[in-house]
This record gives structure tokens, C-alpha cells and sequence, in this order.
């Protein structure tokens, strides 16, 4: 393989990564939260569309439609039917991180239920001949999950800085109580955030899928490497996930290549560790002046 | 620890409820929970298989109540205890293997190993708050099992360590029958040692730390030597788990241990109720009951599992044990308020 086609690879994955992180960092932004169910979700949308594909013979913009439908609705689901009234019940914060590791477990085995155990091949959105780049090929899928993710930022980017809804939701992540005493619409702000994570999470799998297949038991380390991009890149930005998640992208490509393949899994400890330890703020941070 | 301790006992004078009611209350739980075991024992007695999921059981307990102290007690949520478990599990089959050593000595290795993992990994997520431990936690599973498989030499890789010579303690041999009361006694005083422990002046500031950890901190306790203490000893605990599994089954593999357990171990002490350590082991009884031993439910066991803990929050936010008392103090106000109503 060459070096050209190491790259490619590195910013296919780098841009999966990106998307799932800015997922993460928006449900944060909105509720102060880490949604750890944005892999599951991410996995069920690509599995249903290629589960309707290859089963139902359905075709694939349909298909598609009905995946992204179906995390839409588990999105909505998960905020209003569980965090919401658990959160309501009380104040420990315990029982609402049991009930997301709980949903995170449910999607995941839910899937393997619903949709079958045995990984199914993702559904290819843009049917063009392969490019070559440098002497190495760029296929279809790579270019449009690139291109999508560019697209995703600049539109998330405009919306949090220029729209009204986009305002909301960083004014309700700052201070819920706040923005409540000013009567500012909370709960629909919340209820945002999440759908628009499942949104991102949706793409982001779908857009994926035709790299490695899809099967029901990747939500896990998908949930991971999201919330990793997120402690790597900080909460002070939205670009901050692109540059994270483009980083552990040429990591997760380029150690295996080098090295063995299951160095990433212990330069990802490494890197937690000392993030965690010694700039836990991420690389990118708002610094306020007192 | 005893430092600690001495320092909080003004305060625990305060919360804790007075030494005999404290005793008695743990006793009587201890009552139930060797009823508990012994129609268990009893239960699994007849059939080979029955008692390979007891000894399971008694694994899953043994990670459930070293996960209960961080996690329920201190408010600390680490999810490496499938890790935990497999060094209890490797230190075994590694003593066994590579030298003559009694294998209880395996069991302490392994419990310290363990404990000290716990406390890196805590200590590197001390001042962060409880989602970068998960995270920290996990990636250092993840890490681990790709170790496990990786490293042929040491741990035999992706086909484990097996042929483990059976357990004895001062040259007496313990049978099938006998390992099986000997798990059951140990996760019984497992069980009622977490208990003493909760309610001890520890145990108390160590609730006041899951709280309002500012507070316990500025009448002068060290919340992060707590919490790190907790991760060890929880870590501790874990791996008798592990060990407890190699020592009976006699073999292990990377697959044994893995991060679904870790999961299905949070869900444990919820499943039980939060009330006493007692609710994890229940807990563990449920889950293998759920996942393993109900057939027609093999398939779809763990969803029911998710999705009955997602209920059971939405229903009674601090586990069934809880429950049960919220129907008692129904049925009794009920009782006492029917004279004065009819």
C-alpha cells in the first residue's frame, strides 16, 4: 500500500471519527451531558438501511430514509422517555449514567435482534467510478464521507454562530437554570441537541458503513473513539472534533501499518492518560478573561 | 485507612445510627443473604451444569460488590473490572503454570495487582469528573485484552492458559462439591465485610462523599486518597472474582472477561437494589439467571436485561431491594392508617 493510500485511509477514518465527536460536543453544548449512546446509534442506522437492502430488497434511498428515521426516533426516545424523567426523579447522578450505559447495551442488542447477528456490507449513496489520486484510488465512498463531513462542520459552525435555535443551545448548555429563569424553551433545546446528534451519528454511520461492513456489535467502540475525540480536541470549539478526530484518524491507520495491530489500542490508553492527566481541557479551549 | 477513619468519626457520630442497631441491621441482612446461598447451593446440588452457573454466579457477585464499593458507595465509575477480574484469573493460571506456590498466593497477587491498577487509573482521573475515569478505565481494558491475545509467551494468547491444577489450601484438596460451599462462604463474607464497611465511619463519609464531595472536603477529609482507596479496594475484590473462576473451572481465556460483563456488572447492584452490598450479589444471581440459564431467552436475554433495568429506573430510581421497602412502608401506613379510616 502506499503511502498516498495510507492517507486517504487516515482521513476517512479521521472524518468518521470528526463527525461522531461533533455529535458528542453538541449534546454537551446543549445539556451538559455525554450521550453515550451517539455509536449505537450510529450503528443502528447503517445496519437498518443495509438490513432493509440486502434482506427486504429494499432500495437504497429508501432504505436509507427509514435508517435515518429510525435513529431520529431512538434519539427522541432516549432524551424525553429516559434521561428526561429519570433525571426528573432524582438528584443522583448515578442512576442516569446507569440508564444510558443501559440504552447503549439496549440499541446494541436490540439490533442483533431485529436485524441479525452477521455483519451486512454498507450501502454505497454515490455510484461513481473509483478516482485515482497520486497513483492511489479514492473510492466513491471515501470522497463523499469527506466531503459530507466538510459540508456537516460548515453547516454546524454557521448554525451555532448565526441562528436563533443554534444561540439557544449554547446559552442552555451554559446555564440550564438560567436560561429557564429567563424563559428560554429548555426542554425543546434539549430535545434538539439530541436529535441533531443523532442526526450527525446517523450520516456518520451511514457514510461509514461501505468502509468495513456493519454489524450490530460496533456501537461500543464507536461510543469510545467519539467521546475520545472530545476529551482530545476540548469543548472550546466546534472545529476542535475535526482536528481531534483527523489526529486519532492517522493513529488508528498508521500505527497498525508500522507497528502491530493492537498498538492503537495502547497509544489510545497512552494518550487518555496523559490528556486526562496533564491537559485535561482538550487541545482547544475558550479562555475567558476574569 | 485508619487515618482516615479516625479523622471522620465526629462526623459519623452524627449520620450513623447508634453501634447496636448498626450490628444487628447487618446481621439480619446476613441472615437472609446465607438463606439466599444456601437455597442456591441447594438449588444447583443436582446437576453438573447448575453448578458450573453457581460458581459463575459467585464470579459475577465477587465483580458486582468490588464494583458496589466506588461506584454505589463513592460515586465512581470505573468500568475496568472485566480487567480486574482477568488479572485475579491470570495471576492464578500463572502461579499454577510457572511455580509451585501455594495458589492462594495467586489470589492475593492478583487482588494487589489489581488494586494498584485501580489506583493509577484513578489517579490519573482524580480531579476530573466521573466520565473521564469510565473512559480512562475502559480504553485500559480494551488495551489489556489486546495484551492478553497478543502476548503468546506470557499469557498463551487468544487460546488462554488451561490444564490449571485444582485448588488447595495447606495440602488439602478441595472437591467440586467443596469448592462450590467454598465460593458460596466467600462471597458470603465478602458480602457482609462490604456491609460492616458501609456502615462504619468510612463507609459513611465515604456516601457523604458521593453527595457532596466539597463539603466532605472542606471539613478537612482527603476525598481523593477516599476515592483512590475505594478504586483499589474495589479492584481488590474484583479479582478474587476472577480468581475464584480460574480456581474452579481451571482454565481461562482473553474472551472470559470481557467489556459486556463490565457492563452487565453495572447493572447488578441497580438490578438488586443500591441499599446494601447484598443487592450486587443479587444482582449477579438475576443476570446469570437472565443471560445464561434461560434458554428460550439466550438470544434476546441481554436486551431484556437493558431494557428491564431502563424500566426499572423509570419505576424506582434505586434498585428493587429499594422498592421492597417502599411497598412495606405502603403497606404499612396502609395498615395503620385502616382504623381511622374505616
Amino acid at each position: 500500500m502506499s503511502e498516498m493510500q495510507l492517507w486517504i485511509a487516515a482521513i476517512e477514518v479521521g472524518c468518521f471519527f470528526a463527525l461522531l465527536g461533533l455529535a458528542f460536543l453538541l449534546v454537551w453544548q446543549g445539556t451538559g451531558d455525554f450521550n453515550f449512546a451517539i455509536g449505537p446509534l450510529a450503528m443502528i442506522g447503517a445496519l437498518c438501511a443495509s438490513w432493509l437492502v440486502v434482506e427486504n430488497g429494499y432500495a437504497v434511498w429508501p432504505a436509507v430514509f427509514l435508517g435515518v428515521a429510525l435513529v431520529l426516533a431512538l434519539s427522541a426516545v432516549v432524551e424525553l422517555g429516559v434521561v428526561r424523567p429519570i433525571a426528573a426523579r432524582t438528584t443522583h447522578h448515578l442512576p442516569a449514567v446507569i440508564a444510558i450505559a443501559a440504552v447503549l447495551f439496549a440499541i446494541m442488542q436490540g439490533a442483533g435482534v431485529f436485524f441479525g447477528r452477521t455483519s451486512l456490507p454498507g450501502q454505497p449513496l454515490l455510484t461513481i467510478d473509483p478516482l485515482t489520486v497520486a497513483g492511489a484510488t479514492l473510492l466513491p465512498s471515501t470522497l463523499l464521507l469527506v466531503v459530507a463531513t466538510v459540508v456537516a462542520f460548515v453547516a454546524v459552525l454557521l448554525w451555532a454562530r448565526f441562528a436563533r435555535s443554534g444561540r439557544l443551545l449554547r446559552a442552555v448548555g451554559n446555564n440550564a437554570d438560567a436560561a429557564r429563569v429567563l424563559g428560554l424553551p429548555v426542554s425543546r433545546v434539549r430535545l434538539m441537541a439530541f436529535l441533531l446528534a443523532g442526526a450527525l451519528a446517523a450520516l456518520a454511520g451511514l457514510l461509514y458503513a461501505p468502509k468495513g461492513g456493519i454489524g450490530f456489535d460496533r456501537g461500543l467502540t464507536w461510543t469510545m473513539m467519539g467521546f475520545l475525540v472530545v476529551v482530545v480536541g476540548g469543548t472550546g470549539s466546534l472545529w476542535a472534533p475535526l482536528v481531534a478526530g483527523l489526529l486519532l484518524g492517522s493513529l488508528e491507520i498508521f500505527l497498525p501499518y508500522y507497528f502491530s495491530a493492537s498498538t492503537p489500542d495502547y497509544v489510545m490508553l497512552a494518550l487518555a492518560l496523559v490528556f486526562f492527566a496533564f491537559r485535561p481541557e482538550g487541545l482547544f479551549m475558550k479562555r475567558v478573561r476574569a | 485507612m485508619t487515618v482516615v477513619a479516625d479523622r471522620t468519626t465526629p462526623d459519623a457520630a452524627v449520620v450513623a445510627p447508634p453501634a447496636a442497631r448498626r450490628v444487628s441491621n447487618s446481621l439480619r441482612s446476613l441472615g437472609v443473604a446465607v438463606i439466599g446461598v444456601a437455597v442456591m447451593v441447594a438449588w444447583a446440588s443436582q446437576s453438573g451444569f447448575k453448578k458450573d452457573l453457581l460458581l459463575l454466579t459467585g464470579t459475577y457477585a465477587l465483580i458486582a460488590l468490588g464494583m458496589y464499593v466506588p461506584f454505589v458507595l463513592v460515586g465512581r465509575l470505573s468500568l475496568a473490572y472485566g480487567a480486574y477480574a482477568a488479572i485475579g484469573a491470570y495471576a492464578v493460571a500463572l502461579v499454577a503454570r510457572e511455580t509451585d506456590w501455594p495458589l492462594l498466593t495467586a489470589w492475593v497477587l492478583g487482588a494487589l495487582v489489581s488494586a494498584v491498577v485501580g489506583i493509577v487509573l484513578g489517579a490519573a482521573t482524580a480531579r476530573l469528573s466521573t466520565w473521564y475515569l469510565a473512559s480512562a478505565t475502559i480504553l485500559f481494558s480494551i488495551a489489556f485484552q489486546s495484551w492478553l491475545n497478543d502476548s503468546r509467551d506470557i499469557s498463551g494468547g487468544a487460546v488462554g492458559l488451561g490444564g490449571i491444577r485444582s485448588f488447595e489450601v495447606f495440602g488439602w484438596t478441595l472437591t467440586r462439591d467443596q469448592s462450590i460451599y467454598a465460593a458460596a462462604v466467600l462471597v458470603v463474607v465478602v458480602g457482609f465485610l462490604l456491609d460492616r464497611l458501609r456502615l462504619s465511619p468510612w463507609g459513611v463519609t465515604a456516601r457523604a462523599i458521593r453527595e457532596a464531595p466539597l463539603v466532605v472536603e472542606s471539613s478537612g477529609v482527603r476525598v481523593p486518597w477516599m476515592v483512590l482507596i475505594a478504586l483499589g479496594l474495589g479492584a481488590g475484590v474484583a479479582s478474587l472474582g476472577g480468581s475464584l473462576f480460574t480456581s474452579s473451572v481451571g482454565s481461562i481465556t482473553p474472551e472470559t472477561f470481557t467489556t459486556q460483563i463490565v457492563f452487565l456488572a453495572l447493572f447488578m447492584p441497580l438490578l438488586g437494589g443500591v441499599g446494601t452490598p447484598w443487592g450486587a450479589a443479587l444482582g449477579a444471581a438475576i443476570v446469570v439467571q437472565l443471560t445464561l440459564n434461560a434458554s428460550s431467552l439466550s438470544n434476546s436475554g441481554t436486551l431484556i436485561l437493558a431494557l428491564g433495568v431502563i424500566l426499572m429506573l423509570l419505576v424506582s430510581p434505586n434498585g428493587l431491594l429499594t422498592l421492597g421497602d417502599r411497598i412495606r412502608k405502603l403497606a404499612h401506613s396502609v395498615t395503620k392508617r385502616g382504623p381511622t379510616d374505616g
